[in-house]
């Protein structure tokens, strides 16, 4: 894993390293708001700013609004803050998508300054009860389980729910994702798993699998069976990015010190980690450098990786496909860890898939972003270049890690979008049944 | 390799060769021209859009005659001019080059406590502290930061503390100790051998918008201001002033103002001036060095316990912190080009205080000119008194001429007052001084600043409202009628409608003033896109046509990388670089050194 070893300030976590590490090393010691040069590139690579002409950009949001909060002294007079004002709508025009952090070539955390910005700016009390909704999925899945999953995705998706929600500012018609029955995670201890498997590996499913897309989770379990690794369970909870995009930071903390301790209990038993999210993985190993001062636990590990591991060392036999063109949509926090696109290279190597790489940039929803009412248009216009794409290609299937990104392009183009690994599967289902 | 600025580029608007200006310093619209086109042939015009957006027409003052001119442009001289203004006392400035352009704007912003001087100055730390209680309640938008720390490190004399506190218990600067470890919570990088730190009422200020605001003060109540106008003579008539001859070098013409007073308050310059009315006066210059580093790593401004030194004081305003200064006697008062050797000797000299200094990115150095008052047998440098002195001349045989010396920033106020007192009473005025009570500007209202943050972000908005002050409203009014939102310089957050605003503003000549007033190319990129995108700016807008793009690229380029050479290492290399191939690459504009010395 690249992202450790580039990692320019272990404090103020980043995606944008990768290749260049050495370059990068220059500014290991240099401050944060000093290393910006202002070329401007991360305004150039902003999916948000090239869709909304009012926004200002990463590096306006970010560096240089850095400079304006750094070593600012509270207000102290009552006229000052009489004047304080309550929200700052250019801070939410961010999805968090990480895209300014792959650009910049001095190793700015971009997005995270942006972040840190929005978590210190108060919010009016709707949008903050918006935005504590999105943020904290996990913990309403969990709340509402003792409903079963058909009662409550027929009541969020009455249109009385839907009005609600539109109402606290969630886009009346972004496409809410369907509860799972019970959680991946309770239902994992049930899962059949064949006798006799030495190996372990631990799964952190992430929200989405954890809650939505329990197939996606049984998928991999079924792949890491056939290579001869038993998954065991876990109590991870939510990476907390979503609590980060939504200004929640104390929240994220919290979550992050559950899971590295959990990281830390599975590491001493020597038990990998694996993730299917990109955005879980991301948030899960820039935490780790934080959360422990020298050698933490080690760094989860992307699914789509592992699973090419197992196949590199001949623990699982590559299986073929019937003639089959797919279109495979990279997601930004992939992108933003610098550690390639194992996923594309994985369907890549199977005989009978013609794997096109969307290269489209970010599909728009980033997360939360764009489920929310102000926001949803602009996710739309933004994921309009992939939506495009995917419609040209003439392919049938769309295929991408992110769960929230797979949503969103099957809202823009009513295609099937699946996980990398669920693909996969199905390829061994053929070749087994 | 420097690029030769006089090479044959293309004109950036076309075919047509740039227009050779005569060798005038600055050719610009007069002070009384209306803010309206230079002239609807200029080649120049690209839109048809009216200017006049903002309304900011002076009326047009009397040429030849006043009751007190003033000479110098700086904090002194436009406080002097808003003193007698609100008296009542028609007077008209005389600054030769910009406003602030001498020792009011080379400083460590610093508006002192007293603390400083408490032990070697106890008249200056009085009203140190007591003018600093005054600044704040006038000029709010001028100042920040509530406090300042006085920390006592390893190489300092413990001993010294002792008499500071009780040196500033006489002066009635309040002071109140604080635990290492809680300074250490509120100023992270302080080093960790500090273990005395006491709490005192230090605050910031903005140099060049504080002579500003005072201008603008002036102006509401009458006061006039001439820039570019040089004197070069002092009319007597039989030992009694009778005027001033004075250079406008706008026109290149010169004339005569008929007065009844003149006030000097030329700072480093003031021996010059009064030599002219054939006085000799003892002013040495004495040089400062500073060094501004890009962001703000202290909170608070820090002094160290000692008696006052070189290197000695870091001061967090707006967006930068500076550490100051060093004290040599310098070549004259133009003598403000800083050395490498002065950068890293202040970052020794800093390093006690906070030991990570030499990671910061420095942004420039510069230098001021103390004007210090110096007759014979008294203390230069550092033992120098920083107390203001004034001298009426009819003591020498001239009537009618008084000349202020010293100072410093903090009392520019009581300087002004005093010599308002003494204007007064020679010209039988019976009005009392009004500048301690009213405020420069009215502070910003709550439906200016919901509007406005509709368009900007939060810090955005504050700064452009503590810029314009009593301007404020006329920039959201620009602001909510279209365009004029998106920022023309993203470092400091100013826009295109403030910079327009500032261009059709009198004392805005180029675009190094539109720097002083909004602080354009000021920050992280030292004008690597802004002043590019001003110059479009401004002639798509149809705003000071007479402004020839290339002269004003280079001259403002030219005046940033005086300040850079000195200190250019670092992130801040790479930042220059790209600088440097914007301009040298799409405009051949270079940085040959006598490319851009300001005027």
């Amino acid at each position: 894993m690249s992202d450790a070893a580039s990692r320019p300030d272990a404090k103020t976590p980043t995606g944008g390293t990768g290749e260049g590490g050495a370059f990068l090393d220059m500014f290991r010691d240099v401050p944060v708001p000093d290393r910006c040069v202002a070329c401007t590139n991360c305004s150039l690579a902003c999916p948000v700013t090239r869709v909304a002409p009012d926004y200002m950009g990463p590096r306006m949001m970010g560096p240089v609004y850095e400079r304006f909060r750094r070593g600012e002294v509270p207000p102290t007079s009552r006229k000052a803050l009489k004047l304080a004002l309550h929200e700052d709508p250019f801070l939410h025009y961010c999805s968090n998508c990480k895209n300014c952090d792959i650009a910049c070539p001095c190793g700015v955390p971009i997005s995270s300054l942006i972040m840190e910005a929005r978590a210190s700016f108060p919010r009016s009390r709707l949008t903050a009860l918006r935005d504590w909704i999105l943020a904290h999925g996990e913990t309403i899945g969990l709340r509402t389980a003792l409903f079963p999953a058909a009662l409550r995705n027929f009541a969020m998706n009455l249109s009385p729910t839907r009005h609600v929600l539109a109402a606290l500012g969630v886009a009346f018609k972004a496409p809410l994702p369907a509860f799972a029955s019970a959680t991946f995670n309770g239902f994992l201890g049930s899962l059949p798993q064949p006798e006799g498997l030495v190996r372990k590996v631990a799964v952190f499913p992430g929200c989405y699998v954890n809650l939505y897309d329990h197939d996606c989770g049984k998928d991999l379990v079924y792949l890491l069976n056939r290579a001869g690794y038993r998954v065991v369970p876990s109590g991870f909870v939510c990476c907390g990015l979503p609590m980060i995009a939504n200004g929640f930071a104390g929240d994220a903390r919290a979550n992050a010190e559950t899971n590295m301790a959990e990281l830390a209990r599975l590491e001493n038993d020597g038990v990998p980690v694996l993730a299917p999210c990109p955005s879980c993985v991301m948030t899960l190993n820039e935490d780790r450098p934080a959360a422990c001062k020298d050698a933490g636990p080690p760094p989860v590990i992307d699914a789509c990786a592992f699973v090419a591991g197992c196949i590199a060392r001949g623990e699982l036999a590559l299986p073929s496909a019937n003639p089959m063109r797919v279109m495979y949509h990279a997601p930004c926090h992939l992108r933003a860890q610098g550690i390639g696109l194992p996923g594309l290279d994985l369907l890549s190597d199977v005989p009978g898939l013609d794997v096109l790489e969307a290269g489209a940039g970010c599909c728009g929803i980033s997360g939360s972003y764009g489920f929310k009412k102000e926001k949803y248009a602009l996710a739309m216009s933004i994921g309009e270049e992939l939506f495009g794409r995917v419609k040209e290609s003439g392919a049938g299937l769309v295929v991408t890690e992110c769960g929230t990104c797979r949503v969103q392009i099957a809202h823009g183009t009513g295609k099937a979008v699946r996980h990398p690994l669920s693909l996969l599967r199905s390829l061994f289902a053929d070749v087994v049944r | 390799m420097p690029l030769d600025v006089r090479g044959t580029a293309a004109h950036p608007h076309g075919s047509a060769p740039a227009p050779r200006l005569p060798d005038v310093e600055v050719t610009a619209l007069p002070d009384d021209a209306p803010p309206t086109r230079a002239g609807t042939a200029s080649p120049h015009s690209r839109t048809t859009r009216l200017p006049g957006r903002f309304d900011v027409s002076t009326p047009s003052p009397e040429r030849n005659a006043t009751t007190v001119a003033i000479i110098g442009g700086g904090a002194t001289g436009v406080g002097i001019l808003r003193d007698l203004s609100m008296r009542g006392i028609p007077a008209v400035l005389l600054e030769r080059q910009a406003l602030a352009a001498g020792t009011s704007s080379r400083f460590h912003g610093l508006l002192h406590c007293g603390g400083r001087y408490a032990v070697g100055d106890p008249e200056a730390a009085r009203e140190c502290i007591q003018e600093n209680r005054i600044l704040r309640h006038i000029a709010p938008n001028c100042i920040e930061s509530p406090e300042g720390f006085f920390v006592l490190t390893p190489e300092d004399d413990p001993a010294y503390e002792k008499t500071w506190l009780e040196g500033c218990a006489k002066a009635g600067i309040a002071t109140s100790p604080v635990d290492p470890d809680e300074a250490r919570r509120l100023e992270p990088g302080l080093s960790p051998d500090i273990k005395v730190v006491h709490r005192v009422p230090d605050a910031s200020v903005d140099g060049f918008r504080l002579v500003w605001h005072n201008w603008l003060s002036a102006r509401e109540h009458g006061g006039q201001l001439r820039l570019r106008h040089q004197v070069t003579g002092i009319l007597q008539d039989g030992g009694k002033v009778a005027g001033l001859r004075v250079l406008d070098r706008n026109k290149g013409e010169e004339y005569v103002l008929n007065c009844d007073m003149v006030v000097s308050a030329a700072g480093p310059w003031a021996g010059e001036v009064a030599a002219m009315a054939g006085i000799h006066v003892d002013i040495t210059p004495d040089r400062g060095t500073l060094v501004v580093f890009n962001h703000r790593f202290a909170s608070r401004i820090v002094n160290r316990l000692h008696r006052s030194g070189d290197g000695d004081i870091f001061v967090p305003v707006g967006t930068v912190t500076i550490l100051g200064t060093t004290s040599f006697t310098a070549d004259g008062p133009e003598d403000t080009l800083p050395t490498s050797e002065e950068v890293l000797r202040l970052l020794d000299l800093g390093a006690p205080v906070f030991p990570d200094l030499r990671s910061h990115r420095i942004l420039r150095a510069f230098a001021g000119v103390r004007p210090l008052y110096t007759p014979p047998n008294t203390a230069h440098g550092r033992g120098g008194s920083r107390n203001f002195v004034i001298v009426d001349h009819a003591d020498q045989g001239l009537a009618g001429m008084v000349s202020i010396f010293g100072g410093k920033l903090t009392t520019y106020r009581l300087m002004a007052e005093k010599i308002g007192d003494l204007v007064a009473k020679r010209l039988g005025v019976n009005a009392p001084c009004a500048t301690a009570r009213t405020p420069l500007s009215p502070p910003p209202s709550r439906s200016d600043m919901e509007k406005a943050s509709k368009i900007f972000p939060v810090s955005a908005l504050r700064q452009a409202a503590e810029r314009q002050g009593a301007a404020f409203p006329k920039l959201v009014k620009g602001l909510a009628e279209g365009r004029g939102a998106e920022f023309l310089c993203e470092c400091e957050m100013v826009s295109r409608a403030e910079v327009e605003l500032t261009a059709m503003e009198s004392p805005a000549f180029n675009l190094n003033d539109i720097r002083v007033r909004t602080r354009i190319g000021m920050g992280t990129c030292q004008g690597a896109f802004c002043p590019l995108r001003s110059m479009g700016a401004l002639h798509a807008a149809g705003i000071r046509e007479d402004l020839d793009p290339r002269r004003e690229l280079s001259r403002f380029l030219g005046e940033r990388w005086k300040g850079l050479r000195p200190a250019l290492w670092g992130v801040q290399v790479q930042e220059i670089e790209l600088s440097r191939e914007i301009y040298g690459a799409t405009f051949n504009l270079g940085n040959s050194r006598e490319d851009g010395e300001t005027s």
